[in-house]
């Protein structure tokens, strides 16, 4: 046995060593998901990369990882300024590793080099799926569809507290230029790492037992640079954001990427500072809707009471004007009526007298008296006016009455007209 | 004026200023809806610029 060829330890280490540098190339691309990622204090990055079974999320695959400070520098600054997320445990990497195997230390893999558009497609594909299934269950948009009322200003605000962008976003509100009131209520949750997603969670929880106090809810992260969106990348905290009853505003700080809990939120701004510019201008134009009324109603009654008061004072002008003319044509026309009874009276009286005068005339001129004086004489028989020769017959005394006296006389002989010389 | 809400407020000022812009209301009518415009306006201004003492209590009470 002992003869035949035995090797120690670190003889069979150095041979698989050997053996890999011989049988792998120098370095490969490899896709894994991130896990236990630290930093000691000399700035090297340790970390394991595992594989799970698509399936069953069991991990089947595992190795141990290691970035040296120098190279960790570079590569978590373009990481992070690529993909807008820090490097960190649970996200899924395409990097270029060299396989190491050390005789004390065993398998490693150094990383040498890194593809955020790996990790981005990865995030994005994440995303879909998720937006997929919150649209299948029809709560994608609910939150969209609530309507923020006109009078927003007491806001539930989700942040960690001690952030600076809380703190910003309260000053904003606080020192807004129309002086308008605003209340905002912190609901403190942890806005980062693995226990995230269950505190903000949490905190909505709390935030809905009161949600009779608020119009709305901030979810706001202090700005800084980019930072970990992971968590706002769940499920379960879009599917509650979506179904809230308040509309929820989110300002997770981050410039270009639009998480889902961006896309589920009623309205997305980029940092506190501007979810709180947002309630602003939302109240301002509130405000300012009130005070256009108000002007219109002044507008409106002043123009109208002018409108009324000119009408007043033309209707009076010209009822004095009115009046004062009737009064003139009236005793104008009294005037000319009385002229005119005046001459008719005289008239008539004048007429009456004219014709009365000719009657008198007349009558001055048939009378008997008249007649004798023109020549004219009247017989009488037995005190009777004769008119006709039948009333005489001879022998008939008869008296001729004259001008100037009576005479009496004796009929000798009647002889009546030869009737064809009747008239 | 207590229950009105700021919404209530705001239709019911709305439907007064285009009741008071038809020209429809007689002068008695007219300074009536004013007189309840200026209510409404007192109303919403103080919604919106002066601190709910009684809230601000029952927030700041949340623990």
């Amino acid at each position: 046995m002992m003869n035949q060829s035995s090797l120690t330890l670190s003889e069979l280490n150095r041979q698989v060593k050997d053996a890999i540098r011989d049988h792998l190339p120098e370095t490969c691309w490899m896709r894994a998901e991130t896990s236990d990622v630290r930093r000691n204090r000399n700035g090297h990055c340790y970390l394991e990369f595992i594989e799970k079974d698509a399936v069953t999320q069991s991990i089947i695959a595992k190795a141990r990882g290691v970035i040296w400070a120098n190279v960790f520098q570079m590569l978590s600054a373009y990481f992070e300024n690529q993909t807008g997320q820090q490097f960190t445990s649970g996200i899924n990497v395409l990097v270029r590793v060299s396989v190491e195997f050390h005789e004390l230390y065993g398998y490693s893999l150094t990383v040498v080099d890194i593809d955020p558009s790996f990790t981005l497609g990865e995030i994005a594909r994440n995303r879909q799926r998720i937006l997929k299934q919150l649209e299948e269950e029809g709560v994608l948009t609910l939150n969209r569809e609530l309507q923020l009322p006109e009078l927003a200003n007491r806001i539930a605000v989700i942040s960690s507290p001690t952030a600076a962008g809380y703190e910003d976003f309260c000053d904003q509100l606080a020192n807004n230029p129309g002086g308008l009131v605003f209340y905002a209520k912190l609901f403190p949750a942890v806005m980062q790492g693995d226990r995230s997603e269950a505190s903000i969670i949490a905190a909505l929880d709390k935030v809905f037992q009161y949600s009779e106090l608020f119009d709305a809810v901030a979810i706001i992260r202090g700005g800084g640079a980019s930072s970990d969106l992971n968590c706002f990348d769940s499920y379960l905290l879009a599917t509650n954001v979506a179904q809230f009853p308040l509309p929820v505003i989110s300002g997770i700080g981050h410039e270009r990427d639009v998480t889902v809990l961006d896309i589920v939120a009623h309205t997305r701004a980029k940092t506190p500072t501007a979810v709180a510019e947002f309630f602003i201008a939302r109240l301002t134009r509130t405000a300012t809707e009130i005070i256009s009324l108000e002007e219109r109603v002044v507008a409106e009654s002043q123009s109208r009471l002018l409108k009324e008061q000119t009408d007043l004072f033309s209707l009076s002008k010209e009822l004095v004007h009115q009046s004062s003319l009737m009064i003139q044509r009236e005793m104008a026309a009294t005037q000319q009526l009385s002229g005119k009874m005046k001459y008719g009276v005289k008239h008539l009286l004048q007429h009456q007298a004219h014709l009365l005068e000719n009657r008198g005339q007349f009558i001055r001129m048939v009378s008997p008296v008249n007649i004798l004086k023109r020549g004219y004489t009247l017989t009488l028989k037995e005190g009777r006016i004769v008119t006709s020769l039948h009333d005489l017959s001879a022998d008939d005394i008869i008296e001729t009455r004259f001008r100037d006296g009576v005479s009496t006389s004796v009929i000798t002989q009647v002889v009546p007209r030869k009737p064809l010389e009747k008239d | 004026m207590k229950k009105i809400t700021y919404t209530e407020a705001k239709k019911e000022l709305e439907a007064i200023v285009f009741a008071i812009e038809s020209g429809e209301l007689d002068v008695d009518a007219l300074t009536e809806k004013v007189k309840r415009a200026s209510e409404l306006i007192a109303f919403c201004k103080e919604k919106l610029t002066k601190t709910d003492i009684e809230l601000q209590k029952i927030l700041d009470d949340i623990a």
